[in-house]
This record gives structure tokens, sequence and C-alpha cells, in this order.
């Protein structure tokens, strides 16, 4: 009787596994081919194909969720109006899995298809990074979304980042802090991942670059700390008068704000763009009030943006972010590459894509450099009692 | 900020956070004594404890007080029903089969809580919403200060309920020898059913004075269940003094790591000292040195 019993939780809870496995399963073997109004089309010719590498299981499904509205949305929109050269946009997305090899094998399985123009990368700069060298080989247009500085920086002339890289974030960063707040013993404090260590170094060549000054205090976390005593501790002891955060978890951008204001440290604070994130102003509430952050990516930032918003909001009933963004903006920058484009040789859209010229997009304006860095200006936002409001945007030099 | 205040904040919250460490330790030290297993699932326990207050506080709106003993009703059935289908199927067996159930247990529990509860941490707020006060420069958050109070209580009660009532002798004769107690005519099962309602009620309670330092997550249990089971080797396994002295040393020892050494390998130190304690007194502070129980 006891071992029926047991042997029934154990059957129960293998079952569990396998609904669990297979809901992830269904989904990713729809590679939707649902791009909106697609009418079945006559010919194979009268479609342009582009892939999309969505996480739509994982630990990053959340930003994936995002990133595929964006790019559906643009593709509705585009094929709305009349399409690209008298043919419909078709978006053939694959699962990502979050992973750095299920980013790679997606990528590997969208080259199958010969019909496939272009495609849209994840955004996690490590799942990016992973799939350079696939790229390289391949040889076609890929769009990332990752900032890492060096996904544009590694010799491989197919990617074209939607989004400002992590140096002109620091920058921003930087400037404002020592032009607009008058910051002159800045405290760095920043996670231990590659993120968080890379962020360190850019704000430290940019504070020596632009002011020849050096960071007062290098302070860095384990991400998921839980008590920030020490660290609060130590900025105090190094009598710095600003904190510039490279911090990639909402929890922790939450438990640090609250804890910080508990103890007394109440310094101007400049954050990487996790301290807009609504995930984070949820768990700190007050305690981020009147705190900077550098931003890609607001409703606010120019027409196109706020018509974007409204779209957006419309269609899925949530406001977008930098995610749904740049995914939007990719998407448009090939339609018109494609418009311009001789044929949709690999070679002629990517020539294409490096020719436009101040193409203005929801993010900004783009215009693409030699390593396809499209973006240069991070807009300074800060949280005026939980709205997000620009400050001010500041170029990078590039 | 002068190097007093400096040292005395990081006592303050090492001690503090070394108290809910203790908690949990003194769980698992528990159910050792009375079935000579480790319950690795004790780290979740903590979790599903401050999912529970969760629920009955921020998501039905229940006042501080009934939600807090409703909860430790909640998890009392939780913990019977633990031992019910984790522990008793196996009890006869040898104890591997029942620590790997043990580790199973703690896996579903946090893969169960990420189905249901989703990646987002979820917030629940401090018993005093006034914060705290400052005193020489050193800040005292209420909520710490309310697990110091917690705590001690509740090594208070455990002396007096395991030293002066009946049901809690019957508890030690059962944890001291099974079969003699079984002899006495104690209803050995179901001591150690009581031992692990017990056991799980520590926990979760740990997990509710920790849930509004820490955010409430799937995965908040994991370190806290790791550190508690360092602080009980060292303090000595299955000693209640021990997982006392053991938690708070393991507390103080990270918070003044972390602030005098680098708070990068705050995690690291708990590990280091319970190396320390391996290579050199591996039967921990209280521990005596009895290589196998007869």
């Amino acid at each position: 009787m006891k071992k029926r019993v047991f042997a029934c939780i154990l059957a129960a809870a293998m079952l569990f596994c396998l609904a669990a496995c297979g809901g992830g399963s269904t989904e990713t073997t729809s590679p939707a081919t649902d791009a909106p109004s697609t009418d079945t089309p006559a010919s194979d010719s009268d479609v342009i194909k582009i892939g999309h590498i969505v996480h739509m299981t994982g630990s990053a499904v959340e930003s994936g969720g995002y990133e595929k509205n964006g790019a559906e949305l643009a593709v509705e929109e585009i094929n709305a109006a009349g399409g690209v050269n008298g043919k419909q946009l078709v978006l053939v997305q694959e699962d990502g899995k979050s992973t750095n090899q299920g980013s790679v094998a997606a990528f590997q399985k969208l080259l199958e298809d010969d019909e496939i123009v272009a495609v849209i990368g994840p955004s996690p700069s490590t799942q990016f990074a992973a799939m350079i060298p696939t790229i390289d080989e391949a040889g076609i247009p890929v769009a990332t979304g990752g900032t890492n500085y060096s996904l544009t920086h590694s010799d491989c002339p197919w990617v074209f980042r939607f989004r400002p890289h992590d140096g002109f974030s620091a920058q921003a960063m930087v400037r404002y802090a020592v032009d607009e707040l008058g910051a002159t013993k800045i405290a760095v404090l920043h996670g231990s991942d590659s993120f968080g260590v890379g962020g360190y170094d850019l704000v430290a060549q940019y504070l020596d670059e632009l002011y020849g000054m050096e960071p007062i205090l290098d302070q860095s976390f384990n991400n998921d700390e839980k008590d920030y005593t020490a660290v609060i501790t130590n900025i105090k002891e190094s009598g710095a008068d600003c904190i510039i955060s490279y911090m990639a978890m909402s929890p922790d951008v939450g438990m640090f704000a609250t804890q910080r204001l508990q103890q007394g440290l109440d310094i101007p604070w400049i954050g990487s763009p996790s301290v807009t994130a609504v995930a984070g102003r949820e768990l700190a509430g007050e305690a981020l009030y009147g705190v900077y952050a550098v931003s890609d990516f607001h409703v606010d930032g120019n027409e196109k943006a706020t018509a974007f918003a409204a779209a957006y909001e419309e269609k899925f009933g949530r406001e977008p972010d930098f995610y749904s963004a740049w995914t939007y903006d990719a998407i448009y920058c090939f339609a018109e590459a494609f418009k311009n484009a001789a044929d949709l040789e690999p070679e002629s859209i990517r020539e294409a894509i490096l020719a436009l010229e101040d193409f203005e997009g929801v993010e900004g304006t783009y215009n693409f450099d030699e390593n396809g860095d499209g973006l240069d200006a991070y807009y300074i936002v800060v949280n005026n009692e939980n709205n997000i409001e620009v400050v001010t945007k500041i170029e990078g030099n590039r | 900020m002068s190097g007093l205040a400096i040292l005395g904040q990081n006592v303050f919250s090492g001690i503090a956070i070394g108290g809910v460490y203790a908690l949990l330790a003194l769980g698992i030290a528990l159910i050792y004594r009375s079935t000579n297993v480790t319950n690795f699932a004790q780290g979740d326990i903590t979790m599903l404890g401050a999912y529970a207050l969760y629920i009955l506080l921020e998501q039905l709106g229940l006042p501080y007080p009934i939600a807090f003993l409703l909860a430790i009703v909640v998890m009392g059935i939780f913990g019977w029903l633990f031992q019910r289908f984790v522990y008793y199927p196996l009890r006869n067996r040898s104890f591997l089969p029942v620590i790997i159930a043990t580790i199973g247990a703690g896996i579903l529990f946090q893969n169960v809580a990420l189905v249901v509860f989703g990646s987002i941490p979820r917030k629940v707020n401090p018993v005093f919403a006034s914060g705290g006060f400052t005193v020489g420069g050193v800040y005292f958050d209420l909520q710490y200060i309310v697990i110091l109070v917690v705590t001690a209580a509740l090594f208070v009660f455990q002396y007096l309920f395991f030293e002066h009532t009946s049901l809690g002798k019957k508890m030690q004769a059962t944890a001291q020898d099974k079969t003699m107690a079984q002899l006495l005519g104690i209803p050995v099962a179901l001591m150690i059913a009581f031992t692990f309602i017990y056991s799980t009620i520590l926990g979760a309670i740990g997990g509710m004075l920790v849930a509004p330092i820490y955010f409430v997550t799937n995965r908040m249990g994991s370190t806290l269940g790791l550190k508690a089971f360092a602080a009980c080797i060292c303090g000595g396994f299955g000693d209640v003094r021990g997982a006392l002295i053991g938690g708070i040393a393991i507390g103080l020892i990270e918070a003044l790591g972390a602030a005098y050494i680098a708070p990068v390998y705050k995690d690291a130190f708990p590990f280091l000292l319970l190396l320390v304690f391996l290579l050199v007194r591996p039967q921990g502070i209280f521990g005596e040195k009895v290589s196998e129980k007869a």
C-alpha cells in the first residue's frame, strides 16, 4: 500500500515533468510562418523571408516575448502598407531556448531555408557572441540587440547592432555625472559577471580619456546578493559623491536601492538600464525615486517611438520596452535595405544597410559605421515618482 | 562613517542573518538526531514558508500576526505531509535513499514554485513599516531585530519544551535511541512525525523572517539551506547549541569577510570556515568523537 502511494506520487511527478517538456516543444515545433496578413503567396518569389531567433523557452522567455512582438508588429505594418517592392515579408521564428547552443542550433536551422535573406538574433550578448563564428561562415546579415562592445568588433562583417553599445552608455553616464552633477569622486558599483566587469572597465576608460580622472572605488558584488551592508559601508568610507552602477538583475537593484537609503547613503546614482526596469521599480518603490539611468529607448524619445508605443499597446495590451523597440527597428531597416539593394544577395543587402543615412527608427537615428553599429546615443532618464522621464540625450564619440 | 560604526553595522547584520541560518540549522539538527538522515530540502522549505506568508499577507491582505500564525499552521501540515511521503516510505532503508529523496523533494518544490509564482521576485512587507533607527552611525533595521528576538525566543522555547515537557522528553528519547524508546511504549513514528513538523515550522519561520529582506523567489532557499548545513557541521552535527553558535558564526564571518576583504567572495567565506572545520575539527565545536552510532 505504502509503496503504491509512493509510486503514484512518482508517476504523477514524472507526468508533470513530461507535460512541462511537452508544452515547450509544441511551441518550438511551430516555427510560425504566422506573418499576419500573409495570404498564401502565389509563388515563392512573392515573399521575402527574415529569420528570427526568439527565446520562447528558458530564462530569457520574458524579453524574448517582447522581441517577438516588436518584430511581428513591424512585419504586419510593412505588409499592410504593400510590403517591400510588392513582396510580402515573412518572419520565420526559431526558439533559441535561452542558451548558447540553443541559439546556434536555431541559427543553423534557419540557414537550411535558402529563402531567408537576413536574420534577427537574440538579445543577450553571450548568446550572440556564441553565434558569431557560424554567422561569419554563413555570410548573411544578422541583427543584434546585445550591447557588449565586442559583438561588432570581432571582424565579422555581417553583424548589425540596433542598440548603442556599452561604450556609449559608459560615456553617457560619465559625462552626465561630471558635467551635470559635478561629481569628482565616482564610485563604480558593478556585478562580478562579464557585463559588470566590462562596464567598470569602460567607465574607468572614459573617465580617464574625457576628464583625466579615475574611479574612487571599484566595488563589485555577486549577482543575487541579499545584504549590501558591506558594499554600502565601503562606498560611504570612500567618500564618493556619485555612484555609477552596472547591475544586471532587477532584484539586486531593488535591494541595493532600499538598503542604501536605510543606511543613509544618499548620493546621486546613475545606473545601467536595469535601474528603470519595471520589476526593480516594483520591488524598490520610492527608494528609486530621483535615481538616474541610461536608456536607449523611451516612448517619448521621438515621434516614431510614441506612435510605435501606441500601436504596440493596442495590439499587445502593454507598453513596449527596448527589447521590442530594437527588433521593430531591425525589421524596418532590413525592409528599407531590401528596397534599396540591387538584389537580395547578402553582399548587396549589407551594402544597402551601410548606405542608410539618418534612418529614423523608434530607438533613434541610424547611421551604420563599418563595424555595423547603427546607434551612438543614450538618453539620461530619471525616475520621477515612478515615471521614467527623459532628462537629456548624450551622443557618444564613435 | 567611523571605523567602529562600520564594524558595528556589519556585526549587527551578520548576527541577524546568522540567526536565520541557526533556525534552519536547528531544523536540520533535530531531524538528524531523531532519524539519522539529513534533510536537504530544508532550504526549499524556507522558500515555501516565505511564499506562504506572501500569499496570506500580500495577496489575501490578512493582518501580520494572523498571516504569520496561519502560515505556521499551513507549513506544519506541510511538514507532516513531507515526512509522510518523503521520509516514511523509505524509513527502513539506509540513509542514502532518504537523503536523495529529500534532495529530489527540494528540486520539486523549487520547480513547482517556479510554475506557480513565476520567476519575478515577490515583495513582502516587513513586520514594522517604520523600517529602523540609527544609533551612533549604525543603522538598526527593525526586521533584523525581529529576526534576533524570534530566534532567541525559539531557542528558549526549544530548551523549555525538550527539557520540561513530557512530549519533548519523548521526542528526545526517540532521538537518542529509537529501539529503547519503542520498548518503553513511546510511539516512535508519531514522535518522528512531530520532529518533522517542528523542523518544517522552524525552516518556514526562517523564510518568513527573511522574506522582507531577501524578496521571495523560488531559488531563495538553496544558498540558505547550504549555509545552514555548513553551520550544522561547524557547530557539531545534530547539536542544538552547535546549530545556534554555528549559524551565528557563519553569518558573522560572511558579513565581516565581505566588509573587510571583498563582497565578491562573500559566499566563499562560510564554506572556507567549513573546510577549516572539516580539516581541523570534523566533529564540530560541540560534537563528540563518535565514528558510528551503535
